[in-house]
């Protein structure tokens, strides 16, 4: 016995901690995992919306495709509609986002009969090229934003919007 | 009559020295406003233990109409403020209070600072009261969000912006406050909710509790 | 030194003192003054002070009802954001050159952390016996400038932002039924009106077009000169849809 180091006390105070521990952790445990769900929640694929317009009807001048996809905010779920103005350039398909940079108007092709080929922000008269790139001496501050695309079944789909890659 | 109730309660509990503890002890000169003017300085503290406790009874009562929930949260703090008898005042009182207790804590904790009054022994004190202080702006912040009005929902995503720039673990934090990875919503409202109500009041009762039990042991500080 | 009963203490506090090295200041006690019992004398001062604190703090809640804007609406992208009061310096410093865009993480971390950290961190910092403010200049005069700057960046805040503005984008918009076959509606959706105001005219870009309380010259008037923000010539078209148009939006009324 004289050999023992651990006193009877400190053996009691060291079960003592372990227990409690793993109270706490048994407790604890499921209620962390619970809170940071939404962290490791994987997004579900899909990201690409399905639109009714087929690829082989656009052609180099922008049209308006309207898109709707679901937005599952956990128990609500709502349908949320977009615009893109879509156009091919070459073989290329381009959709840009119709939100104006300067104050988030929405833009059209052709809006304005002063400006041919061009998209026209009606609010203030921000004016945009065909690429997207803002006119320079007009409020926006930069070009449009771009939408990712794909074609299924000879169907355009319209993905994420990112920054413009054609400026 | 009372006196006998106290008494009985005492010969079981002892409840006396608890009793001198927090009410019977000497108030020194240089705090008393009624000896210096000056020292009305020494009130801001008191105040803004005051304004709390509007704020816990105002919150408290707020929560028998209000829901947390996008669809409905603004039309019940519509109904409270404009429907319910004295719902504009009880609003009022969390709302203006809100702003009243920043206000308060702002000046005592620069009474404190100029007096010098963080010094030895009292280091830890300031720090509980540095930590109170935080409590109350995420307090403010996601009390701001409930009533899902337009100013709260943008200030809320420009709040959470700025959290999501953190290095590293930013993302991690704006996904835990928002819920959600894009979307300010539905989980955004409740975990807001759930923060302002039960996690930062939680925290908040035990620094203050942790702020006067030091005050007691160690006293006001001393006169300049 | 022997204090109180004769139990020395930890500095001017009631916590015994295990030794005797150091020197604190002096306790309250060793000043010969009045001092008075805090139940029940000095607790009613406190008291009537917090009486008139709260006669003003009801008065206010009284005079000036909480503000409530309209309801959240994710889908507005023109809502210019404005945060509580005391966020407002932050949210000033966010907006110059070196602490946003790629220097994001100095105006919204690295300051804010630095000056949390700081304060937290003052008994440790300034670490002499001094208490007056005088005579420790140096953490004064930090707190001073931080207080300064505090200030300037708030003030800052407050007069760059377009209150008419943030006014009148939040509102409460009540509910209108809009007749979409209303010859009105059709003008309306065939101009450039409807990319600003909404398709149902709840507002976007521009204001709600419900409730203007206008009359129909009114609108007419605005949709050729325009208004505010609005720009001139928006509305191009026959002047018999326009009196279809004005008469529409001015008879817009909420119940």
């Amino acid at each position: 016995m004289s050999n023992n180091r651990v006193t009877r006390r400190q053996f009691l105070n060291y079960t003592l901690t372990g227990v409690g521990g793993f109270m706490a952790a048994g407790m604890l445990m499921p209620m962390a995992r619970f809170a940071v769900d939404p962290i490791l929640q994987k997004k579900a694929g899909g990201d690409f919306v399905p639109t009714d317009k087929k690829a082989s009807e656009l052609s180099d001048t922008p049209v308006k495709v309207d898109f709707t996809f679901e937005q599952v905010d956990a128990w609500y779920k709502s349908k949320v509609t977009n615009t893109a103005w879509v156009y091919k350039d070459g073989d290329k398909i381009i959709a840009l986002s119709p939100v104006c940079k300067h104050l988030g108007c929405t833009v059209n092709w052709d809006g304005n009969k002063d400006f041919k080929n061009e998209f026209y922000c009606p609010c203030h008269g921000g004016r945009y090229e065909k690429n997207g790139k803002n006119v320079a001496g007009t409020p926006p501050l930069g070009p449009l934003d771009e939408f990712e695309v794909k074609v299924k079944d000879g169907l355009l789909l319209i993905g994420k919007t990112r920054a413009n890659t054609l400026v | 009559m009372l006196n006998k109730i106290y008494d009985w309660v005492d010969e079981r509990l002892d409840i006396t020295p608890i009793w001198r503890d927090i009410a019977d002890h000497e108030v020194p000169e240089h705090v008393n406003p009624a000896h210096h003017f000056s020292a009305f300085v020494y009130c801001f503290g008191g105040l803004t233990f005051f304004v709390t406790v509007i704020q816990i009874l105002s919150g408290m009562f707020l929560t028998m109409y209000y829901v947390p929930d996008i669809e409905n949260a603004w039309k019940s703090v519509y109904y409270l403020q404009n429907e319910v008898a004295f719902g504009e005042i009880v609003r009022g009182m969390h709302h203006w209070g809100a702003s009243l207790v920043i206000v308060m804590m702002f000046l005592h904790t620069l009474r404190v600072f100029f007096t010098g009054s963080y010094k030895k022994p009292r280091e830890l004190n300031w720090i509980v009261g540095v930590l109170i202080f935080c409590v109350m702006l995420g307090l403010g912040f996601t009390g701001y969000l409930l009533p899902w009005d337009m100013k709260a929902l943008f200030a809320t995503k420009v709040g959470i912006q700025i959290a999501a720039s953190v290095p590293f673990i930013g993302e991690a934090i704006k996904i835990l406050l928002a819920g959600d990875s894009s979307i300010i919503g539905a989980q955004t409202l409740t975990r807001f909710f759930a923060i302002h109500v039960f996690f930062l009041p939680a925290c908040l009762l035990a620094l203050l509790a942790a702020h006067f039990i030091m005050i007691r042991r160690q006293g006001i500080s001393g006169p300049l | 030194m022997h204090k109180g009963k004769g139990m020395k203490f930890v500095g001017d506090t009631r916590v015994p003192k295990k030794d005797n090295k150091n020197v604190y200041p002096p306790d309250y006690s060793e000043y010969p003054g009045k001092t008075e019992p805090f139940w029940p004398d000095f607790l009613l001062k406190e008291w009537m002070v917090g009486a008139v604190f709260l006669v003003g703090y009801l008065i206010l809640t009284i005079a000036h009802p909480s503000p409530l804007e309209g309801q959240a609406d994710p889908t507005n992208t023109s809502y210019i954001p404005m945060p509580d009061w005391y966020f407002l310096f932050l949210y000033q410093l966010l907006k110059y050159e070196y602490a946003s865009g790629p220097y994001n993480t100095i105006g919204a971390i690295v300051i804010p952390a630095i000056a949390i950290g700081s304060l937290m961190l003052a008994p440790f910092l300034d670490r002499g016996p001094e208490r007056k403010p005088l005579k420790r200049p140096l953490p004064v005069a930090f707190m001073l400038l931080t207080l300064a700057s505090m200030v300037f960046l708030t003030w800052e805040s407050v007069v760059n932002h377009d209150w008419a503005a943030a006014k009148k984008q939040g509102q409460i918009v009540k509910t209108v039924e809009i007749n979409q076959e209303d010859p009105g509606y059709k003008v309306y959706a065939k101009q450039s009106c409807i990319n600003c105001h909404g398709d149902k005219l709840q507002g976007g870009a521009g204001p709600a077009l419900t409730d203007t309380g206008l009359s129909a010259d009114e609108i007419a008037n605005i949709a050729h000169k325009g208004i505010r923000t609005m720009p001139a010539g928006q509305y191009k078209g026959s002047d018999e849809d326009l009196q279809k148009l004005a008469k529409f939006i001015s008879g817009l009324k909420a119940e």
